[in-house]
């Protein structure tokens, strides 16, 4: 007992959680002066929380090359954590700068809006730098209770209620069977840290013929793929992402995975090292299946937001190429890409988010027929966002593609990296619809409610910036990332 | 915590064993499902299908079926229910720092104290939300000042 | 091989920027159409004048005359490596001209005037970077570059069915240039593997060992981009339908300047990369050749639409051109690069006088066209010119490279020569048809009786005079091209 307690008192370590602590201390203001405030008037709480990014970031970004590990080896802020949580905070400052505008339209100016946003942002935090499973999974639980409640935020809207109880009833699951995971873990090797874990494997080789083992490892893995959106644990994506307020599909689709991938990497590369072989041939498996499912549903879709939506899966399925490839141009690729499709998927929402009536039921193909000429400048950043998400150069979706595509290759995948490549041509189809009716059809609609304000516009040009810069320049950003993979 | 990190060997089967375990499990899986399987068809294959008014009516003891089946209930219970589960629950917390309240010391104390202390913000919250409101909708929408 | 480049002042990149620089100044403008058809002007005269400067340095040997290199990506070993040899010069001021042609025609282009110019002017960036750039990430860029100005030429200024061919074309191109990709991406890996050095420069990576199954399976990949661009037979029908429903001045680009960057990429990547290969294929590419020249031939014949016959025309020339590239000797390969300039200001010529009979007729259907020498014979006169031209009568512009293909290909395969020769026979019976019909013949439909104006004569007079020089005195041209084509034929290694 005596023991116990001194040990943990010893291994308290502000600094390994501080940017979470910072975020939540601020969430938790902001709880507070939006309850205190007229019900309705929420855009101080706006500028406040984009306030409290800020600083969170520069308390991360103090931690660069400056790993702080504590809590009995249950928490490690390495550069990792770190490049992983500037993704989210940028996310979440994309996502709270269209947020203001939106939700006035959308007749819910809630202030818990962004405190929740603030919540889901350490809880990704915590799953990018969690080194234990229990770590891991409470990052898990406060990022996802706060996105079930932001995805069914209008609950005067169908939709959004549909989107927060599938979201729920689904993600509950996901989240059980990776406890189940967990649990199953644990019984075999006796902890739940990662380097347990990982020692465990070492000092038995034939663990992957273990069944209660390999169960464990798959049903956690059962639970990451799910927060990924990766195939067959996709189901919720279209339906949650659709009905969900566009700002937050949009950081749905950008933070959150990219706190299920910062998890899943370390879980798999740092925890079951030794059973790479086994695990490479599930996510070549697993990358393939996702991209092309999301490109061929996508193919045929008319809504924006569900085109989006699948999109956004086979995003997943090209991020999982730097998985598969298990070397560290790989790792790096996968740090460089979340952050690329942050930039050009918020962007790309952002822009919708400008251009929807209230009720958003005019973001369909049709809806945006003759964009390019009534809003010149929206029609440009929407055509960069998409030819980046296409992967043209000079974005930085072709940089990206090229990072993920070239660690594959490094490692022998070739035939990997042709399914990518055909994947992307297939994808190209879907995305030209889209530019298609900005460009080449007669405007129907005047666009005369499309009102552009200061925030939205500010995010839109962030994206456009992030997404230019690092397709021409991004030796900078990819040096980060290289020295971020472990 | 010593002794949490060794594996517990009763757990670690060998893979033979843990094999038949996995059959018993499966055959046991399997018979229940079974058996339901059977019962379910044989009602259906045995058993004659006649409808009428009577026979397809729920189950009420002969008498005609009045109201709605679902029951409304006032949403405050939920509320009270949930309050009580969260501070209920955090109350584990605060329990298990007051036994060990000598060891962890002063750093002990700031934690637990930042901790009640968020438990406060938190019935701040509720209360100025109007979770605290004993009435109907209306007058807890109007404590919080919409509609 | 590499000039010194450290002091040199940077022609090469304010060639290349400066469209870029002018289209930003349209877009700026873009509430002023009238600013952004004068700052499209100003800048492709300048980039022209610029292209005429660069000539100055040329000497005539086979190196880089001028040479940029700068560290770009250092993540990848991709550098920013520009140059430019007899080749490129001359591909360059063609581009040049014809840009600046293509601006001038669309003068009066009403439609969202500042989005076109800018468009245009980022084709020509694109185009000019294809024809120089030697890093092989940095030739993608402009590969890729090309590519979107001009889905949205088509797409959005386009005629009929715009947004078919539109998207057509993107998606034919862009299938091709993804192998590329994945080729060049292999590529500099087994490069690296092999010695260390991860780098993306052609000159490096020519020195790559590659096993012949290996060279093979990159060259294929190399050809699927430039086959899809040149276009080979069969991968031609994204031409046809992007030609005709493009407005002129993208017609003008797509059949003077973006198939060439097709044949370009073949000389100056894929040969000389896969120098094995490529001698195993050039039976092929020789049959592809002939094949195409006569189905294309063929297919003209039958068209009524004149724009889609010059279109299929094209087609036709660019297989002449791959035939001499296929003899793989010194007069074939000058014939071949000749052609393609020659090829550049014919076909633009005609697409231009197409459209102008096309905006006073208001058709360009055979049946419904005629007697144009009668009420413009200004304008008829041009076109029989133009029609002459590419048909491949001597003194004009494309005999002088036909002849020298021929004679090229005769020395290594007198079989292919003949062919080709029957191939001749049968340009010049759907250029006479079109003539025919289009010249002469009764006027059957009201039209404006206007002949050329002012600026359009301006437009078809150099090209006019063009057309005649080239097909009387190319000597210059060779001479440029002699050395650097006898470089690049050693280094390919004669079969």
């Amino acid at each position: 007992m005596e023991n116990l307690v001194q040990e943990a008192i010893q291994n308290v370590n502000m600094q390994a959680i501080m940017p979470s602590l910072v975020l939540c201390v601020f969430g938790m203001v902001l709880l507070m002066v939006s309850v205190f405030s007229k019900r309705g008037n929420t855009t101080h709480v706006a500028w406040l929380s984009i306030a409290a990014l800020v600083i969170t970031g520069f308390v991360t970004l103090s931690g660069w090359n400056n790993p702080q590990g504590g809590f009995a080896d249950s928490v490690l802020f390495d550069n990792f954590a770190t490049f992983f949580s500037m993704i989210c905070i940028i996310a979440a400052g994309l996502t709270i700068l269209m947020s203001d505008d939106y939700l006035k339209r959308e007749g819910s100016p809630v202030g818990e809006y962004y405190p929740l946003i603030l919540f889901t942002t350490a809880g990704a935090m915590w799953m990018a730098s969690g080194t234990d499973l229990m770590t891991i999974f409470l990052g898990l639980e406060v990022l996802s209770i706060s996105l079930y409640v932001l995805a069914g935020f209008f609950r005067d809207q169908t939709r959004s209620n549909e989107a927060g109880l599938k979201y729920f009833f689904l993600g509950a699951f996901s989240t059980g069977f990776l406890l189940y995971g967990v649990a199953l873990l644990y019984g075999v090797t006796g902890t739940t840290k990662i380097q347990g874990i990982a020692a465990y494997v070492q000092a038995n080789p034939d663990s992957a013929m273990n069944t209660m083992f390999i169960a464990g490892g798959l049903l956690l893995l059962v639970g990451f793929l799910f927060k990924i959106a990766a195939a067959p644990f996709h189901m919720w994506t279209p339906d949650v992402y659709q009905g969900a307020p566009t700002p937050i599909t949009a950081f749905m689709s950008a933070g959150p995975k990219a706190a299920a991938f910062a998890a899943l990497m370390r879980v798999t590369i740092v925890g079951l090292d030794g059973l790479q072989s086994e695990l490479t041939s599930l996510f070549w498996v697993l990358a393939v299946l996702t991209m092309t499912v999301g490109n061929f549903i996508a193919l045929s879709q008319k809504d924006l937001k569900r085109m989006l939506a699948y999109s956004s899966i086979s995003h997943a399925g090209y991020a999982m190429v730097g998985l598969v490839a298990w070397n560290a141009v790989g790792l790096s690729a996968i740090l460089f890409y979340m952050l690329v499709y942050t930039f050009m998927n918020m962007g790309a929402f952002a822009v919708l988010v400008l251009i929807g009536k209230k009720g958003e039921d005019n973001l369909t193909l049709d809806g945006v027929a003759g964009l390019g000429y009534k809003k010149p400048i929206l029609g440009i950043a929407l055509t960069i966002f998409l030819f980046s998400l296409m992967g043209l150069p000079p974005t930085a979706g072709f940089t990206a593609k090229f990072y993920i595509f070239a660690g594959a290759i490094k490692a022998g995948y070739i035939w990997l990296a042709v399914l990518g490549v055909l994947n992307s041509a297939v994808s190209l189809y879907y995305y030209l619809r889209i530019m298609v009716q900005m460009y080449f059809k007669d405007p129907e609609e005047d666009f005369a409610w499309v009102k552009i304000n200061v925030p939205t516009a500010i995010s839109i040009a962030i994206s456009v910036v992030g997404v230019l810069y690092l397709g021409i320049v991004p030796g900078a950003v990819m040096n980060l990332a290289k020295l971020a993979g472990f | 915590m010593s002794a949490s990190t060794e594996p517990p060997t009763n757990l670690i089967a060998s893979s033979a064993q843990d094999i038949e375990g996995l059959l018993s499990l499966g055959l046991y899986a399997l018979i229940a499902t079974g058996l339901i399987l059977i019962l379910l068809l044989l009602a259906r294959f045995l058993g004659q299908r006649t409808h009428s008014e009577a026979k397809d009516a729920p189950y009420e003891s002969a008498v005609d079926p009045t109201g709605d089946a679902r029951l409304r209930e006032p949403v405050p219970f939920y509320l009270v229910a949930i309050f009580f589960i969260v501070f209920d629950v955090e109350a584990v917390f605060v329990v298990s720092w007051a036994v060990a309240y000598d060891l962890l010391g002063w750093a002990g104390f700031w934690q637990i104290s930042f901790f009640i202390f968020i438990l406060f913000l938190g019935l701040v919250y509720l209360w100025k939300m109007g979770g605290l409101e004993w009435g109907s909708q209306s007058a807890r929408d109007q404590k919080r000042r919409i509609g | 091989m590499t000039a010194d480049s450290s002091l040199q002042f940077p022609l090469l990149s304010l060639l290349l920027w400066l469209p870029i620089l002018g289209a930003l100044l349209c877009l700026l403008w873009y509430k002023a159409p009238a600013a952004s058809r004068w700052i499209a002007l100003g800048t492709s005269t300048a980039v022209f004048v610029l292209s005429l400067v660069a000539g100055l340095y040329s000497t005539g040997s086979a190196g880089w005359f001028l040479y940029e290199d700068a560290s770009w990506i250092e993540h990848f070993g991709i550098r920013y490596t520009l140059g430019m040899d007899g080749i490129s010069l001359l591909l360059i001021i063609l581009t040049a001209f014809l840009q600046l042609v293509a601006v001038v025609i669309s003068w009066d282009q009403d439609k969202f005037s500042a989005l076109f110019f800018a468009l245009i002017l980022v084709l020509g960036t694109g185009i000019m970077g294809v024809f120089l750039a030697l890093d092989l990430i940095l030739f993608y860029l402009f590969w890729e570059l090309m590519l979107i100005p001009m889905f949205f030429l088509i797409g959005v200024w386009g005629y009929k069915r715009k947004v078919y061919a539109a998207v057509k074309f993107f998606l034919f191109t862009l299938a091709g240039s993804l192998c590329l990709l994945l080729a060049v991406i292999s590529l500099h890996l087994l490069h690296g593997e092999q010695t260390g050095v991860y780098t993306f420069a052609l000159e490096a990576l020519q020195q790559t060992r590659l096993s012949f199954s290996q060279e093979m399976l990159f060259y294929l990949c190399f050809m699927a981009a430039f086959a899809v661009k040149v276009p080979i037979f069969p991968f031609h029908s994204w031409l046809p339908d992007a030609h005709t429903e493009a407005p002129v001045a993208a017609s003008v680009d797509l059949a003077g300047l973006l198939l060439k960057t097709g044949v370009y990429g073949m000389i100056r990547f894929a040969f000389p990369l896969f120098p094995h290969a490529a001698e195993k294929s050039l039976p092929v590419l020789a049959v592809l050749a002939l094949i195409g020249l006569f189905y294309a031939a063929w297919i003209a014949y039958l068209q009524t639409d004149i724009k889609r016959i010059v279109a299929y025309s094209s087609i036709s020339h660019l297989g002449f051109v791959l035939l001499g590239l296929a003899a793989w000797n010194q007069t074939a390969w000058e014939g071949s690069l000749l052609l393609m300039i020659n090829h550049g200001v014919t076909t633009g010529a005609l697409f231009i006088a197409i459209a102008l009979i096309h905006k006073r007729t208001g058709t360009r259907e055979i049946a419904k066209l005629g007697g144009i020498w009668k009420s413009q014979p200004n304008l008829a006169a041009f076109f029989l010119l133009f029609s002459l031209a590419s048909l491949g009568l001597p003194g004009l512009a494309n005999f002088s490279g036909e002849i020298l293909i021929l004679i090229g290909t005769f020395s290594s395969n007198a079989v292919w020569a003949i062919f080709a020769v029957g191939g001749v026979l049968f340009s010049a019976a759907y250029i006479l048809r079109m003539v025919q019909g289009t010249i002469w013949g009764p006027c059957c439909e009201p039209f404006d009786k206007q002949d050329l104006g002012g600026r359009e004569w301006l437009v078809l007079i150099p090209l006019a005079v063009l057309v005649v020089i080239l097909g009387c005195y190319p000597q210059p041209l060779l001479d440029s091209l002699r050395e650097p084509v006898s470089f690049m034929l050693r280094q390919g290694g004669q079969p």
